[in-house]
C-alpha cells in the first residue's frame, strides 16, 4: 500500500512540478542607453538618475495644466558620457545633434546646442517624476521635458535612447 | 540520288554552309538575348519626393537589376520550402498586397504561425521588422519564414544545395554576385533587393496629394476625420488615425498596445524585452492597400474594417501598457473613447478605401514569373 502511496504521489508531483516551475515572466527594469559620440557609453536606471543633481521644470501638458517635472538636465548626464560640451562645443562639433528614441519606436532631435548652458538657459530634463510622482508606465519611467516649447511634441515619452551624432 | 546531289553541293560551298550558319547562330543567340536576357547594373528606386528618402538599404547590399530579378525567381521559389509546396509568396500574395487573407497562415507541417501575415509594401523605409520590430534588417527578416519549422521549413543548407542542383541559380548567383557560389545569405539578400523594389505610390490619396484626384464627399469627410485629433471641447470631431498612420506613406515605424485585450495572450515586444510597458505591443502597420489585407491585427482577429474602425472607437480594453494617445480620447467631453458615429465610421472606411493601390497589386514587375512565362507559352502555342 505504501509503495502505491509513493508511486502516486510521484506521478502526482511529476505531472504539477512543470506548473509550479513554470517561468514567471522576469520584469526588467527600464533603462536609457547613451551612445553614439561619447567617450563612456552610459546605460542609466532609475537609481543611477539620483546620482545627478536634481532639477524642477513646471510646463504645460496636453491636457492644459501646469505640472512640475523633475530630474536631470539633459547636458549634466552628456557630459558624464564625454560629450563635446561647453568649451569643446566650437568647430564641427556644432554639427552634432542628440537623437532620442522612445519604447514606441517615435524619435525626436535636438541639435548639441540646444542643449548647452553656453548657448541657452532653456532647460532640457530628463525627468522622471511629475507632481512629486514617478511618471505613469505610458509616459515613463523616463521623459523628455523640454522648457518652454510651445508644443509638447518633443517631450517624448518612454525614453530608451539617447543618442549623439555628427550630422553627415 | 538525292542525298549525292546535297553532298556535292555542300562540299563545293562548304565555307559558305559553315559562314552561313555561324551568322544564323549569332543571330539567334542576339534574338534571344534582347527578348531573355536579363538586365544588369544598379535598379533605380522610384518614388515620389514627398516619400521623403530615410530609406534602409544595407552598404553590403546594393539593389542591383540582376539581384531584383533573382530575388523575384527566389521569392515565388518553392524549393525553398521542405515539401516543394510553399514559398515567400504563398504567404505573401500580390493580389491582397502580399498577404494571405487568412488571420494565420498554415506551414509545411499544417501548424498554424502564431501572428498575421504581415504586408509588404514601401518596406524600403522600414527599419523594423516582424510585428514585434526584432528584425534590423529585411536580410535578416527573410532567414526566419524560410527556417521557421512551422513556416517554410527549411534549413539555408539545404535550400543551397537544392538550388544548387538547378541549371537556371547557379548561372544566376554569378551574375548578381561575381561568382555561382549559392550561400544562405545571398539568398536572403537577393529577396531583401526584391522586396526593396515593392513601392506603392499610386493609390488615390497618392493622386490627391499631387492634385490628380478629386475625393467625393464621404472620403473628404473620412480623410478629415482620420487626421483629426477629437476636441469636443471646441466642437471638433476626429479619430486621430493619423497619429499613427500618417503622413503620405500611412505608415510611421511606431509599436504601440492599441487595447485589443487587457491581459493579451501575446505578450508582442514584452517577449523580448522584459519590460511591462511593453506588454502586448506590436507594430503599427502600414495602411496601404489596407482594404486588401483583411483580416486585422497581429492575430487577423478583425475580419473587416468595419470591425477595426468599430474597436478603436468603442472597444478599446484598459490595461496598464495601453499606449497614452489612446487614453480619454473622445468625440464626447469626458468620454473614454472615440464613439463616432454610424456615418463617420463608413466616411473612414471610405477613406481607406482611398489607399487602395490598383496598380502595385497589377505590377507585372513584383507578379509569378513562373505565370508570367506560362502565359507567354499559353499565348504563343497553336490552338
Amino acid at each position: 500500500m505504501k509503495k502505491y502511496t509513493f508511486i502516486i504521489i510521484a506521478l502526482f508531483a511529476f505531472f504539477i512540478n512543470p506548473y509550479l516551475t513554470k517561468a514567471q515572466p522576469t520584469t526588467k527594469e527600464a533603462s536609457v542607453k547613451v551612445t553614439g559620440e561619447v567617450t563612456l557609453p552610459l546605460d542609466l536606471k532609475l537609481a543611477d538618475l539620483q546620482q545627478f543633481k536634481q532639477v524642477e521644470i513646471t510646463r504645460k501638458d496636453r491636457d492644459g495644466k501646469d505640472h512640475t517635472y523633475s530630474g536631470v538636465i539633459l547636458s549634466e548626464i552628456l557630459l558624464k558620457a564625454g560629450v563635446t560640451l561647453g568649451k569643446d562645443l566650437r568647430g564641427e562639433n556644432l554639427t552634432k545633434f542628440v537623437q532620442v528614441t522612445a519604447s514606441d519606436g517615435y524619435q525626436v532631435v535636438f541639435a548639441l546646442a540646444e542643449l548647452d548652458k553656453d548657448f541657452t538657459d532653456r532647460m532640457i530634463i530628463l525627468a522622471d517624476k511629475v507632481d512629486g510622482n514617478p511618471l505613469l508606465p505610458a509616459d515613463g519611467p523616463f521623459r523628455i521635458i523640454v522648457q518652454d516649447e510651445k508644443k509638447p511634441a518633443r517631450c517624448i515619452k518612454q525614453v530608451t535612447g539617447i543618442k549623439v551624432q555628427f550630422a553627415k | 540520288m538525292k542525298i549525292n546531289r546535297y553532298n556535292i553541293v555542300f562540299t563545293r560551298h562548304k565555307g559558305f554552309v559553315i559562314l552561313v550558319l555561324l551568322a544564323l547562330i549569332t543571330c539567334l543567340s542576339g534574338w534571344s538575348y534582347i527578348n531573355d536576357g536579363i538586365e544588369t547594373g544598379p535598379y533605380e528606386l522610384v518614388y515620389p519626393a514627398n516619400f521623403g528618402n530615410r530609406i534602409n538599404v544595407p552598404a553590403d547590399n546594393p539593389t542591383t537589376k540582376q539581384g531584383v530579378y533573382l530575388g523575384r525567381l527566389l521569392f515565388y521559389e518553392k524549393k525553398l520550402s521542405a515539401n516543394n509546396t510553399l514559398s515567400c509568396a504563398s504567404c505573401h500574395q500580390q493580389d491582397k498586397a502580399f498577404t494571405d487573407g487568412k488571420a494565420l497562415s498554415e506551414g509545411v507541417d499544417h501548424v498554424l504561425t502564431t501572428r498575421n501575415s504581415m504586408s509588404l509594401a514601401n518596406l524600403l523605409w522600414a527599419r523594423k521588422f516582424f510585428w514585434d520590430g526584432r528584425a534590423g534588417s529585411l536580410e535578416d527578416q527573410a532567414v526566419t519564414p524560410m527556417t521557421n519549422p512551422h513556416e517554410m521549413g527549411q534549413s539555408l543548407e539545404i535550400s543551397v544545395r537544392k538550388l544548387s542542383n538547378t541549371v537556371i541559380y547557379p548561372a544566376l548567383f554569378k551574375l548578381v554576385y561575381g561568382d555561382g557560389t549559392i550561400t544562405g545569405d545571398r539568398i536572403c539578400k537577393a529577396i531583401s533587393q526584391f522586396e526593396r523594389t515593392l513601392i506603392s505610390c499610386n493609390s488615390k490619396y497618392d493622386q490627391y496629394l499631387k492634385n490628380a484626384y478629386q475625393p467625393t464627399k464621404q472620403e473628404l469627410n473620412g480623410m478629415n476625420l482620420f487626421m483629426t485629433g477629437p476636441n469636443p471641447g471646441k466642437d471638433i470631431r476626429g479619430a486621430n488615425c493619423a497619429h499613427c498612420h500618417g503622413g503620405p506613406k500611412t505608415y510611421n515605424e511606431l509599436f504601440h498596445n492599441n487595447g485589443l485585450d487587457s491581459v493579451p495572450k501575446d505578450a508582442g515586444i514584452e517577449a523580448l524585452t522584459g519590460l511591462a510597458a511593453d506588454r502586448g505591443r506590436f507594430k503599427v502597420p502600414t495602411l496601404r492597400n489596407i482594404a486588401l489585407t483583411a483580416p486585422y491585427m497581429h492575430d487577423g482577429r478583425f475580419k473587416t474594417l468595419g470591425e477595426v474602425v468599430d474597436h478603436y472607437s468603442d472597444h478599446l480594453k484598459e490595461s496598464e501598457a495601453l499606449s497614452t494617445f489612446l487614453r480619454g480620447e473622445s468625440n464626447d467631453i469626458g468620454g473614454k473613447t472615440l464613439h463616432l458615429r454610424p456615418e463617420e465610421k463608413k466616411d473612414i472606411i471610405a477613406f481607406l478605401n482611398m489607399l487602395t493601390d490598383s496598380t502595385f497589386v497589377n505590377d507585372p514587375r513584383f507578379s509569378d514569373p513562373n505565370k508570367t512565362t506560362v502565359q507567354k507559352k499559353l499565348k504563343t502555342s497553336p490552338k
